[in-house]
């Protein structure tokens, strides 16, 4: 655990909370949209960073002492050692004061905390990924982890939008690296165009009609905002997706991240804990609160 | 209504003479900080005291609960010294305390010990908690006379504990009954060298426990409730609570088994040094749930609502096994609205 915070107020034997954050330096920003940011970041102590094992879907409670902390889905691939990628759009107080560190800076970072995307319903598959803005961050770590490993997985197709075009996060990936593949397909749209524009304009559930991919032998993996996973997870159930083969992720105000704090209860289950992945079937047995 | 089964046989049982309560009292207070029930202004409360006079063991129930003593209501996670692009260690000398013993708990308050264990001492267990736990020596008190609100019987929590203590008072009129419900408990028994406790005693002590549960006028009918609250999601009653609801948060505040913390970063007039806090806090407040740009998972107050009640009666028992209510009646008696799990429940059901 970190030297550099003293843990427990009463603790006689420094046994730390697991709510003490590891140190973790900046070493790369990429400036993804004008409020979505990438941080590149690697423990300060290199044992921690050998011992990280995480898989797609999982998140990590980022931390700015003074500022607060945030739950943020790690957007790095496995596949990829020696570092962890978190985008994080600029939405309150943490997330700003985050965006104000350049590389160098120090953040604290603990976990990894909750579940992951279920390998085992995708492997063989033909898989469909369904994006809106930043709910990419969690896909990509997914859809690369995928690309790293493709003996396990079918052919991959990707929906993706954003409000604009200068939303779209992770350009780099999408208009060269993804692009240049030939089993990956990539479907993009945005909200509104603007003069440079050429590609699809209309919502992200819209343009899943419209494309109407077939749900045989077929895995979806979806997330984006609440109202877009809402309409999608209702346009796949149209296309004829069975519930048990869509994975979506749930968000939820998260204190703690290792089920304790009580923020994120819905039902019997603990989205830090229990998710942030579920099944649109899992999701159905739930309390309709997300 | 069920009837709580007669406590199993403990390791050790001893006979105590009123007089020689004191006994047990000083050989505890030896080795451990003592806190008991004590009298204030009118009400009880847990409180430390090396006094065993000002002990009242005949209390009915206190303000707070027990979890105030492994769970403080404020607490520093860390310490944190910034400046730009750095954190910056600041270490702290701890003060190594003598162990507790909590004195005259009832059976309300020692189940509630345990189920707030499932939370803090399993996964991702929390060191702070579980040492004060572990060495914490625990004498419970069999509860003969229930207080206006309780209804401990429904979840068989009370009024006699069955586990969760090293050792068990029983007042048996004369004398006390004492059971040890641990080997430190039946260390102890044995210390004090005590006369071993007969048959008829265990009888007297089952006479009591009748006496003392049929006093109770109060019960939330556990059997198929979990399949009453799973179709009562959207019945009426959570609107007609909204209206009586203050979202003030007294009833999770004064619940033994309520765990939900805020994190928060306290920084110092430096603007550079600081300190990372977690305290109590409410699912009944609105701001429980909101996040950056003023969205919130329960904005209504309907919705605050269900979610304690939920997770008392249903959400625990899904995540843990076993219901999360003890029926110690606290959050009746602290809401001004006397909202009431017992009558909630009776509304669900069309009683």
């Amino acid at each position: 655990m970190s030297e550099m915070m003293a843990g427990g107020a009463s603790a006689a034997v420094a046994e730390p909370s697991v709510l003490v954050p590891q140190v973790a330096t900046i070493r790369r920003v990429t400036e993804e949209t004008p409020d979505v940011k990438t941080f590149q970041v690697v423990f300060e102590d290199p044992g921690v960073t050998e011992d990280f094992a995480y898989l797609p879907g999982q998140c990590c409670m980022l931390s700015l002492p003074g500022s607060g902390e945030a739950m943020i889905s790690i957007t790095s691939s496995p596949t990829r050692r020696g570092f962890l990628e978190f985008a994080v759009k600029k939405v309150g107080i943490f997330t700003s004061a985050l965006h104000e560190l350049e590389p160098g800076d120090q953040i604290g970072v603990r976990g990894p905390y909750g579940n992951h995307f279920p390998l085992p319903l995708m492997e063989g598959r033909k898989l469909l990924f369904v994006g809106g803005g930043i709910g990419l961050a969690p896909l990509r770590s997914l859809i690369n982890y995928v690309i790293d490993e493709k003996d396990r997985f079918g052919p991959v197709s990707i929906i993706y939008g954003a409000r604009s075009p200068e939303d779209l996060v992770f350009k780099e990936e999408l208009f060269h690296t993804w692009a240049a593949l030939p089993h990956v397909s990539l479907h993009l749209t945005v909200d509104k165009g603007d003069a440079s524009w050429e590609g699809h304009v209309g919502f992200v559930p819209a343009y899943l009609e419209e494309l109407a991919p077939a749900p045989e032998g077929t895995t979806v993996i979806t997330c984006g905002p609440p109202v877009m996973i809402k309409f999608v997870l209702q346009a796949l159930s149209k296309l004829g997706f069975p519930p048990e083969r869509v994975i979506t992720t749930l968000e939820m105000k998260m204190k703690c991240g290792v089920g304790k704090c009580g923020r994120c209860n819905i039902g019997g289950k603990y989205v830090c804990v229990d998710g942030p992945v579920f099944t649109a079937a899992e999701l159905a047995q739930l309390p309709a609160e997300y | 209504m069920a009837f709580p089964m007669a406590a199993p046989a403990a390791l050790a049982a001893a006979r105590l003479a009123r007089a020689a309560l004191a006994d047990l009292w000083q050989a505890l207070a030896a080795s451990h900080r003592m806190a008991a029930p004590v009298a204030c202004d009118g009400v009880f409360r847990f409180q430390e005291t090396a006094d065993l006079a000002a002990v009242r063991l005949d209390y009915n129930t206190t303000i707070l609960p027990a979890k105030k003593f492994f769970y403080p209501p404020v607490e520093t996670i860390f310490r944190f010294h910034r400046h730009r692009g750095a954190l910056a260690p600041d270490e702290e000398a701890c003060e190594a305390r003598r162990p507790l013993a909590l004195f005259g708990l009832h059976g309300c308050d020692v189940r509630a010990l345990e189920l707030l264990d499932q939370v803090y001492t399993g996964e991702f267990s929390d060191p702070a908690y579980a040492r004060a736990r572990a060495e914490t020596f625990i004498v419970a008190l069999s509860c003969l006379e229930p207080g206006p609100s309780c209804f401990c019987t429904s979840f068989r929590s009370g009024p006699f504990p069955e586990s969760g203590f090293d050792l068990l008072l029983t007042d048996l009129g004369g004398h006390y009954l004492v059971e040890a419900g641990s080997a430190r408990g039946a260390g102890l028994l044995q210390q004090l060298g005590a006369e071993p406790a007969d048959s008829e005693d265990q009888l007297l002590k089952t006479h009591r426990l009748r006496e003392a549960v049929a006093r109770f006028r109060r019960h939330i009918p556990t059997e198929g409730l979990p399949r009453l609250l799973n179709q009562a999601f959207q019945h009426p009653v959570w609107q007609a609570l909204k209206d009586q609801c203050l979202s003030c948060g007294t009833c999770t505040v004064v619940c033994p088994t309520c765990y939900c913390f805020n994190v928060w970063d306290k920084v110092n007039l430096d603007l550079e040094t600081g300190e990372r806090k977690m305290a109590w806090d409410s699912c009944q407040l609105l701001d429980f749930g909101q996040v950056a740009l003023g969205q919130n998972f329960r904005r209504d107050r309907a919705a605050r609502i269900k979610q304690r009640i939920y997770h008392k009666l249903n959400y625990f028992r899904e995540q843990y096994g076993k219901f999360g209510c003890v029926g110690c009646g606290r959050c009746v008696e602290a809401c001004v609205k006397h909202i009431d799990p017992v009558t909630i429940v009776a509304a669900l059901k069309g009683v």
